[in-house]
């Protein structure tokens, strides 16, 4: 399973800073030349979306179902 | 409403039955992902038609077309002071999570009234704009968009005004400040969603 960037407040601003260092190097890039902005962004997107679902973490085990109730 | 018996619950349990959890996905996170989803397709509507209207002026020279311009500078200070909230707001939690009452009410005022500081120069430049929603589809996206996210921010500020009044009746300690951590994670999604809609309408 995938982390949630907004799990916590902390991880929320460090998405906010993230995003920030993402749009910032799109722009520069675009600025430059479109094309290379459009490779930047599928760049980093591609690295985003990797690093998203690559730092998945086991969730803990939730409480045993009471009343007898199954999945 | 009849009062119908439910079965027992375990001893020493009130109010509603415990809720039989047959995902994986705890609800809290479960519910943050609906809410981001429903976030993410709300905005993409309005993306979807904001770039249908770019692709459909290949022979635009620059963008917006004329007559529009859009003010990047003004925008780029607002953008600068919104996400400078996220660090008040950020250090706002901190301060609470290490006994730092002051630096909490310090934090959240300073949030707030950033936060009301973009809201007001957002109004001021829609004044001062030169077109209106009815100009264009361009403008009806325009407004469309920053509208919609003012309206975020706006709920956002509510969010933290009650947090700010609640942190000076003393209502938070390091262990129980839900209060303020809820606010700060929906300020920092705003933040985000800010970023966005700028570096698209107004830079990219």
């Amino acid at each position: 399973m995938p982390r949630n960037p907004l799990r916590s407040e902390a991880e929320a601003f460090r998405f906010v800073l993230l995003t920030v260092a993402y749009f910032a190097l799109i722009v520069g890039a675009a600025a430059l030349n479109t094309w290379f902005g459009l490779a930047v962004f599928l760049a980093l997107t591609a690295l985003a979306l990797w690093r998203f679902f690559q730092r998945s973490t086991p969730e803990p085990p939730g409480p045993a179902p009471q009343g007898g109730g199954s999945a | 409403m009849s009062a119908h018996a439910e079965p027992h619950a375990p001893s020493g349990h009130h109010g509603p039955p415990i809720a039989n959890q047959s995902s994986k996905v705890s609800a809290s996170v479960l519910g943050m992902f609906l809410f981001i989803a429903s976030e993410a397709m709300l905005f993409g509507a309005f993306f979807t038609a904001y770039f249908f209207v770019r692709v459909v002026n290949p022979e635009a020279q620059g963008w917006p077309l004329e007559p529009f311009h859009l003010p990047v500078f003004v925008a780029g200070v607002n953008t600068a002071v919104l996400v400078t909230s996220s660090f008040t707001m950020h250090w706002a939690l901190q301060s609470v999570k290490r006994g730092n009452r002051a630096g909490l009410q310090a934090g959240l005022v300073l949030t707030l009234l950033m936060g009301s500081a973009f809201l007001v120069t957002q109004m001021l430049e829609y004044a001062r704009i030169g077109f209106n929603p009815a100009d264009g589809a361009f403008g009806t996206i325009f407004f469309g968009l920053t509208g919609l996210h003012g309206a975020h921010v706006f709920i956002g500020l509510t969010l933290l005004a009650v947090a700010t009044v609640r942190a000076f009746r003393g209502h938070y300690t390091p262990e129980h400040h839900h209060g303020v951590e809820i606010p700060g994670i929906y300020w920092h999604f705003v933040d985000v969603m800010w970023i966005v809609v700028y570096a698209t309408i107004y830079l990219l």
